[in-house]
């Protein structure tokens, strides 16, 4: 043990795989509904987060639009279901290439723009989309849309417990993140790391800028809709603002950058902070209608805007070093 | 004929920046870009390089247009660049910020990082060191590594030895000299005199958009235009009553 405590490589790898027992045996070791509940919140929250991380935290380019993907996402495979009786399965790819449909046809003139200014046209253009469907009958109008009330196979995705959730999301979350490592050591890694940086910089040396944003905001939106999707299903039920509302983007953003922003596990950190703070919120001072979870996020921005814009991960890699030396030296 | 530009024009609302000036680069030549602050000379340069689209003017290189070309065509062309505050980036290493370069011509990581720990072993960097960590030196001196990464035949350098002491001006130098033993062409803009004498055989002096002289080191700093132009109008005259 002494020799892995030594090596910070060798330690990571040995984090990575206490996290994933520590994720695989949760549900065996907390079996209240409760516990399950958080759990299932939180694997939806990193999936989601992670999702956004591709495109607005290696790229740089901080949609807080997302939640069109996530609405598109959620609602496909109950608006299929709810007008051709589609086992909401069969609706999730589809989701999924709206999805990356949308993030071209949003992509190609946002990112003409850069800094706030995307970020605002995110917003725009994802608080339109909210607005278009609560007004529009055929998915549901500001009512929302539900799934299947009883399943007719494994197929409808609708299960019982959340012990079955629990796992799906889990290896989604695997999936998100091992794609994300496998860019991230790639070509196409590198340039979104540079086109963070400097766009004019990246230009300069050959990266296809407007290309490589693209295929990132395509990808994140992909996985984003997938995690909409899961949430669809799981919850039943979907409404305009569950979907598309702000929060909804809000909550990636500030999972990514309290954990830090472009990095593997930063949005999965995030997540696991505060989804538990979240539920301790709501259960403490009861109900989400109030106001509180906005307060939170509110004060979470500040804070780390404030202190630690590149999030706890890159704390962690100040105070690390010192933390090795001193239990090697002890 | 590697670069021409032809009645290069640049306008910013009614300033001209650049106002019709031609360069030729043949293969293998290093070229000096001299003229007072303001001059035009990094317009000039962004025009070449693709950064800024030209008012008026054509730009081919190796007989290709491409005056309206992005500036990832440029470099996929071979044009590469520097720029004159230098933009590395901060967050990644060294090897990471020339890794960027490299990939350009080599897809793979395994090859990029291979050829890229060639280019920063030549450039006498650090390959694990953080950009961010840096001084201004050390990040010209990147960039110049991470550019000569991406395989240019034709090198853009602007003030990349400017702020240098001079020990680090020779080390510079030399840089520069086996960049250009590696065959490729270089035009440099540059202030100090001792660089571009030093380095170029043929210099091209800008003064309010256009090029006013051109010709060896020794014979463009006698020129009577160009004097006028760093010292104002008169100053050849008091200069030879003195």
């Amino acid at each position: 043990m002494k020799k892995y405590l030594a090596q910070p490589a060798s330690a990571q790898r040995v984090s990575v795989c206490l996290l994933a027992a520590a994720l695989v045996l949760y549900p065996l070791a907390f079996s209240g509904a409760f516990y399950r509940d958080i759990g299932v919140t939180f694997l939806l929250a990193a999936i989601s987060a992670s999702a956004w991380n591709i495109v607005g935290g290696y790229a740089g380019q901080v949609s807080v639009g997302h939640s069109m993907f996530f609405g598109l996402g959620a609602y496909t495979p109950l608006l299929f279901y709810t007008l051709w009786g589609w086992p909401p399965l069969a609706g999730i790819p589809v989701g999924i290439l709206l999805s990356v449909g949308l993030a071209i046809v949003i992509g190609l003139p946002t990112f003409r723009l850069s800094g706030h200014y995307f970020s605002m046209a995110t917003i725009a253009v994802a608080e339109l989309i909210r607005i278009f469907v609560g007004t529009w009958a055929l998915v549901g109008g500001a009512i929302g849309l539900q799934g299947p009330a009883m399943s007719r196979g494994w197929w409808d995705l609708t299960f019982r417990g959340d012990l079955p959730y629990y796992y799906i999301f889990l290896a989604v979350l695997a999936f998100v993140l091992i794609v994300t490592f496998a860019l991230e050591r790639r070509r196409f890694g590198y340039y979104l790391r540079a086109i963070k940086s400097s766009e004019r910089a990246a230009r300069s040396l050959g990266v296809p800028v407007r290309r490589v944003k693209l295929q990132a905001l395509a990808l994140s939106a992909a996985f984003t809709s997938a995690a909409g999707s899961l949430y669809g299903v799981k919850t039943g039920f979907i409404d305009p603002d569950s979907g598309f509302g702000i929060l909804v983007s809000v909550q990636m953003v500030i999972f990514a950058a309290l954990g830090g922003a472009g990095t593997l596990f930063g949005p999965l950190v995030g997540a696991l902070i505060l989804v538990p703070l979240q539920t301790a919120a709501n259960t403490w001072f009861g109900g989400s209608g109030s106001g509180l979870t906005f307060i939170l996020y509110g004060g979470i921005i500040v804070l780390i805007a404030r202190f630690e814009p590149g999030g706890l991960f890159d704390l962690w890699h100040r105070f690390a070093p010192r933390v090795w030396r001193r239990v090697h030296a002890a | 004929m590697l670069l021409e530009a032809r009645n290069v024009s640049k306008a910013f609302g009614n300033f001209r920046a650049v106002a019709g000036a031609d360069l030729t680069v043949e293969e293998g030549e290093i070229v000096g870009l001299i003229g007072p602050n303001g001059a035009g000379k990094s317009t000039f340069f962004n025009c070449l390089a693709g950064d800024t689209l030209p008012t008026t003017g054509r730009i081919l290189f190796d007989g290709a247009d491409l005056t309206r070309a992005p500036p990832e065509a440029h470099a996929r062309a071979g044009i590469g660049r520097t720029f004159q505050v230098p933009t590395t980036f901060a967050d990644m290493s060294v090897l990471a910020n020339v890794m960027v370069g490299a990939f350009l011509r080599h897809p793979h990581r395994n090859d990029a990082r291979e050829h890229a720990r060639r280019i920063v072993e030549m450039t006498g960097l650090r390959a694990e060191q953080p950009a961010r960590s840096l001084g201004t030196p050390g990040r010209k001196r990147l960039e110049i590594a991470r550019v000569l990464a991406s395989e240019p035949r034709l090198l853009l350098l602007d003030e990349s030895l400017a702020g240098l002491t001079p020990s680090e001006l020779q080390d510079a130098i030399a840089l520069v000299r086996r960049i250009h033993q590696m065959g490729v062409t270089i035009v440099i803009v540059e202030h100090i005199m001792e660089v571009i004498m030093t380095l170029t055989r043929r210099v091209l002096v800008f003064n309010q958009g256009r090029v006013i002289a051109s010709g060896t080191p020794e014979e463009v700093v006698r020129d009577e235009a160009v004097i006028e132009a760093y010292l104002g109008r008169g100053a050849p005259r008091q200069r030879e009553s003195s």
